[in-house]
């Protein structure tokens, strides 16, 4: 039986590929609406608040809270069995936009609700993945 | 009470198996003609058909929607047919479907069928499948997200908010299989319902869900036989009428979804749906849900004032909802217990309800049912569609 064991690569559209550059030098950018001044994750083509295409970006601090979490123990694709146990987390940033991504650096029974985290790069192929890292760690 | 539109009049089904030797067709031709024949009308007189979109089973979607099934049963009087899908709320929308053909004369009945085959598919297909359906393939996929970390973050979140303990949770899973254990048509039908620390023995999957809370993948079909809710009152058969219907949309991708804007859409589209029906949760005989996962249903329970908030959690460890409860509540066991069909479950809940109240169903019929509350959701919930159906109009 054939798996594919290829590591999936973000499947990138025109607008958001600033964002991915921005990873490229260890920046976390999130889309900003110049006319309703709305942050926006995931990056959109126009704002989703307004329709305004007038967009630009802003940097973050990289800086966020865990809002929720699961650990993945078994039963992953097995493109990600290597990686157990992982554990996903939505990560609220402090400019108000939520993203989900891997908790990484610290010991899965340590996640908390709450817990203050910060962005760091995992390198896979031409992409810098934004992981999220207990603060201080 | 309302005066509802329409009704489903005829039933048919197979049972939730693994049955890699039955086809897709096969199973279509049993429970459409058992539909047919439930209905006491003509094979002839069906003059539309609206199918469940079959998930992970692309001939098939093809061939559904390139028309061949009235051709294939020789429904002589057909006069559209056509596939829909919201994932896990196709069936709905089917049903919806149907009510707009019947209400402007485009057909009088209306076959609502669903058919899943997934024990031939290899399993690398299947895996590669479920593996990305509903995920986003830039902002989620690439992380490794699967459905059961899905449901482990909202589990986690809840159980934050609510208080809801790991017992409880299990608990629900074992209410769910009580009624799965007397449902000839369930796949667990006959095999003892897991005590709760049976369920937490059961390897983690993703914190904090277990395996047992997670669900077994299974084929499986149903079909309705729909019409006027005038012509079946004429027919004088048992039917189950549409009374009231309410939904909301939440988001597309996991990552966008607030989960307390979920429990409130849970919330206001039961109560429009009670109230377009006329009638008083109260009345409600039977809350027929469908999440597909076993930890959503105790926020639904919270969320449709079943239990008192806090309380959801205590009711099912106590055993009110499961069999032999006080409180009729997913009489097929959702996903959990009946086996996980694709966008099947959804189906199969509408089937229940009709069987509800036709008092058709056996050991688990509910006394004296007159009203059924049920839901469906889409996707991995990016919605939430809540009926309400009553054995009268």
């Amino acid at each position: 039986m054939q798996f594919d064991m290829t590591k999936p690569l973000p499947v990138v559209q025109p607008w958001s590929e600033k964002f991915w550059e921005g990873t490229k030098e260890g920046k976390l950018l999130v889309q900003h609406c110049k006319d309703c001044n709305s942050n926006i994750f995931y990056p959109r083509k126009y704002c989703p608040e307004c329709w305004s295409g007038n967009l630009d970006w802003i940097e973050s601090t990289g800086k966020g809270k865990v809002f929720t979490f699961s650990t993945a123990v078994s039963m992953v694709e097995p493109r990600f069995m290597d990686e157990l146990p992982y554990t996903l987390a939505y990560v609220d940033l402090d400019e108000g936009v939520r993203l989900m991504s891997k908790i990484v650096e610290c010991d899965p029974e340590d996640i908390k609700i709450g817990m203050e985290v910060e962005v760091v790069f995992v390198e896979r192929e031409n992409f810098m993945l934004p992981y999220f890292k207990p603060v201080n760690k | 009470m309302s005066h509802g539109k329409i009704a489903i009049i005829g039933i048919g089904e197979v049972p939730t198996r693994s049955m890699p030797e039955r086809t897709q067709w096969d199973i279509i031709y049993d429970t459409c003609m058992e539909a047919v024949r439930d209905s006491g009308l003509n094979k002839n007189d069906i003059e539309g058909v609206v199918s469940c979109a079959p998930q992970a089973q692309d001939r098939l979607a093809a061939e559904l929607s390139f028309g061949k099934l009235p051709e294939e049963l020789g429904l002589k009087g057909c006069k559209d047919s056509v596939v829909c899908n919201a994932g896990g709320a196709s069936t709905s929308n089917c049903i919806r479907l149907a009510e707009q053909w019947i209400e402007s004369g485009v057909a009088k009945a209306v076959i609502v069928n669903h058919v899943t085959v997934q024990s031939d598919i290899p399993l690398p297909d299947i895996i590669a499948f479920f593996g990305k359906a509903g995920v986003d393939m830039q902002w989620e996929y690439p992380f490794g997200v699967t459905y059961n970390l899905i449901m482990g973050m909202m589990a986690t979140y809840f159980m934050n908010k609510h208080g809801f303990t790991a017992r409880e949770l299990a608990s629900v899973t074992t209410a769910l299989r009580s009624w799965a254990e007397k449902d000839p048509n369930s796949i667990f039908y006959g095999k003892p319902t897991p005590s709760v620390d049976k369920v937490l023995e059961s390897d983690m999957l993703a914190t904090p869900l277990h395996k047992r809370e997670a669900n077994v993948l299974a084929d499986g079909g149903c079909a309705m036989v729909i019409v006027s809710a005038e012509t079946a009152k004429k027919m004088g058969k048992p039917a189950a009428y549409k009374l009231g219907e309410s939904v909301r949309y939440f988001s597309g991708s996991v990552v966008m979804r607030d989960f307390d804007q979920v429990e409130e859409g849970f919330r206001i589209t039961a109560q429009e749906a009670i109230a377009q029906a006329g009638i008083t949760k109260e009345q409600i005989n039977l809350w027929n849900i469908y999440l597909a996962y076993a930890m959503c249903h105790p926020i639904m329970a919270e969320a449709l004032g079943v239990c008192p908030p806090g309380q959801a959690g205590k009711y099912f460890l106590d055993g009110r909802m499961s069999f032999g409860g006080d409180i009729p509540w997913a009489t097929i066991g959702d996903a959990p217990g009946r086996g996980h069909t694709g966008s099947g479950v959804s189906a199969a809940t509408y089937v229940e309800t009709a069987r509800q109240l036709m008092g058709k169903a056996g050991e688990r019929q509910i006394k004296d049912c007159k009203y059924v509350f049920q839901n469906t959701s889409g996707g991995s919930g990016f919605n939430n569609i809540a009926t309400v159906w009553g054995r009268d109009f």
